[in-house]
């Protein structure tokens, strides 16, 4: 009873979708919270959440198949399913954020090589592909390694094209200090690990099946990683709050130094790293199945709220002449429509999920 | 081939705004958006304070970030140096708006020229509506609508593509000067072949110490602005402590 009732809030959520997109493309994106100044708002942060958590959820499942490390095996068909219904949250947001979106066969038919925006699409189709295909193997019983490796490299690749993508805008500095590239594959890093952490829990608590030792094990192990690395994660943060938000005297910068005062900066760096890291650090809280799904909640509603902070940082000083009649800062307030999408992202990958799991076996260990 | 150029003479310009007058009349430029526009900019603090008027418009940068970066190849350069954009192919991206240091290029959040879709008129039975306004005159989309610029783009560009200016293109192919130029009453916009050693925008570059905006960035605009104006004098000083 429990599961449709979860089932039927997300097909209300995907309803609310489509009515967004049908009102979308038939009012207009007059509809969104945008002016010539915010042109990149929630549903492309939504997307680059989505979009990294995939590419994180890559790393996590290429552990045993590129690193060897056998014990790891026992995610492996969630990670890359999780991956599948996560990358579809990412289009399904994608889609809602491009103004043509039927174009993009020009992709293809106009190549422009010169552009990370088209090597990013390029490789979304390929990663998409591989990641069915890799699926199907271990659905099967099987565990590809060549799959799997070309998911790892392809998830090193879109990761890192994404920095690529905000490094090559010159005209705004705070989209491009120089290690977005690194940046990016980490948090997302993180996002992944928190994502799988939180399902694969959220799986033992609803399947009421007993937890053998050893998973629980491998729990805790899993904690300990993400404390790692949002610990990491913290560090590059304070570095990039340091140099382009304290040190830098570059007027460009202030964009930044104007977002640090914000909520969604203020949720990533306390919410999304500082308390997940100190909880995981805690060998008590760690081993505690509350301060595992505590800390790996935080953790992607931290990482959400950084998406977003980081898209904003880039666009809410105006440049050049769009400046003309405007305060040094526009502010930003999401309208219902945009919230919309990120349901529709959130509800389309959380189904595919849901029907998964009820399907497809997902906790069972390929050989 | 030509390399075009446009050179604005700011001690010419008197900031009256006809530039953007008539481009928004030449290129059926909706409600909103500003192929040509302005930076206005006060320096100093009162009673010691300034106004200053900087017309603008898309650079046409050789270095163009909006070309490099765009997926599709929407954004493009023409062999005479003019950035064009072809909204057939444009995904709506919004990347060309993201990678423009100049705040030139505009998205359509709409259908264009909403105004002149509306129903009501001001004063039942005695105005019109824009709308009959606008089928009064047997016009398209508004009442001003020009023809002329669907030789190489879209008359009026459809929701969900980018659009800018392109050094009225389809007039320089006819050899006419693009529109703003044309209608300068001060002619403070000077555009030419920047390959041409006889030319006037040659000349004048060679004459006086050009400065383009943001040249840091290596975008190589094609839009250059000469000397600056202002009417005020002051008594010879050699300051003091």
């Amino acid at each position: 009873m429990k599961s449709w009732l979860w089932i039927g809030l997300l097909c209300m959520g995907i309803l609310l979708g489509l009515w967004t997109t049908l009102r979308v493309y038939t009012v207009g994106f007059s509809l969104y919270a945008k002016t010539d100044v915010l042109v990149w708002t929630l549903p492309l942060s939504t997307y680059v959440f989505f979009s990294l958590t995939s590419a994180g959820l890559a790393f996590v499942s290429s552990i045993p198949v590129v690193f060897g490390i056998k014990r790891y095996e026992a995610f492996e068909k969630r990670a890359v399913y999780l991956e599948i219904a996560v990358l579809i949250g990412s289009f399904v947001c994608l889609i809602l954020h491009l103004g043509s979106p039927l174009k993009v066969l020009y992709i293809f038919l106009s190549p422009n090589p010169s552009s990370p925006l088209w090597w990013l699409a390029v490789l979304y189709h390929v990663y998409f592909v591989i990641l069915l295909s890799a699926f199907w193997r271990i659905h099967t019983g099987k565990i590809s390694k060549t799959l799997g490796v070309l998911i790892f490299l392809i998830a090193i690749c879109t990761s890192t094209t994404l920095g690529w993508l905000m490094g090559m805008t010159d005209a705004r500095p705070t989209l491009n200090a120089s290690f977005f590239s690194v940046y990016f594959p980490l948090t997302g890093f993180g996002s992944g690990v928190a994502a799988l952490l939180l399902f694969s829990m959220a799986y033992a608590h609803f399947s009421g099946r007993e937890v053998t030792e050893d998973r629980s094990a491998l729990y805790n192990e899993v904690g300990r990683l993400m404390g790692i690395i949002t610990g990491m994660v913290l560090v590059v943060f304070l570095w990039r709050t340091i140099s382009g938000g304290i040190s830098s005297t570059a007027v460009e910068y202030r964009a930044f130094k104007h977002m640090i005062g914000s909520i969604p900066y203020n949720i990533e760096l306390w919410l999304g790293l500082a308390v997940p890291t100190v909880l995981m650090l805690v060998p008590s809280i760690r081993a505690a199945v509350w301060g595992k799904v505590t800390a790996s909640v935080l953790v992607l509603v931290g990482m959400f709220a950084g998406r977003l902070e980081f898209v904003l940082s880039g666009v809410v000083r105006p440049l050049g002449q769009m400046a003309e009649g405007r305060p040094e800062f526009v502010s930003y307030m999401p309208t219902i429509y945009e919230v919309f999408v990120a349901l529709f992202g959130f509800s389309a990958m959380l189904l595919i999920y849901t029907l998964g799991e009820r399907y497809l076996k997902l906790g069972a260990v390929p050989e | 081939m030509a390399r075009y150029a446009m050179v604005i003479d700011l001690q010419r310009c008197v900031g009256c705004g006809g530039c953007s007058i008539s481009c928004r009349n030449e290129n059926n430029v909706s409600e909103g958006m500003y192929w040509s526009h302005k930076i206005t900019e006060t320096s100093g603090t009162f009673p010691n304070v300034r106004y200053h008027y900087m017309p603008t418009l898309c650079n046409h940068c050789t270095n163009a970030p909006c070309v490099r970066g765009c997926p599709t190849k929407a954004m493009h350069k023409l062999d005479n140096g003019i950035t064009m954009h072809d909204p057939q192919k444009c995904i709506g991206c919004r990347y060309c708006m993201i990678n423009c240091p100049y705040g030139v290029i505009y998205f359509n959040w709409k259908d264009a020229h909403p105004f002149w879709k509306e129903e009501n008129s001001l004063i039942q039975g005695v105005t019109s509506s824009p709308a009959e306004e606008v089928s009064k005159v047997g016009s398209k989309g508004t009442p001003y609508y020009n023809p002329e610029r669907n030789a190489t783009l879209p008359a009026i560009r459809p929701k969900g593509v980018v659009e800018k200016c392109t050094f009225c293109d389809h007039r320089v192919k006819e050899g006419k000067l693009p529109r703003c130029v044309e209608a300068c009453p001060a002619d403070a916009r000077i555009f030419g072949d920047l390959e041409d050693p006889g030319s006037e925008v040659r000349q004048l570059l060679g004459k006086f110490r050009p400065f383009r905006l943001k040249e840091a960035l290596g975008t190589e605009p094609a839009v250059f602005y000469i000397r600056d104006f202002s009417s005020a004098g002051y008594p010879r000083t050699k300051g003091g402590v």
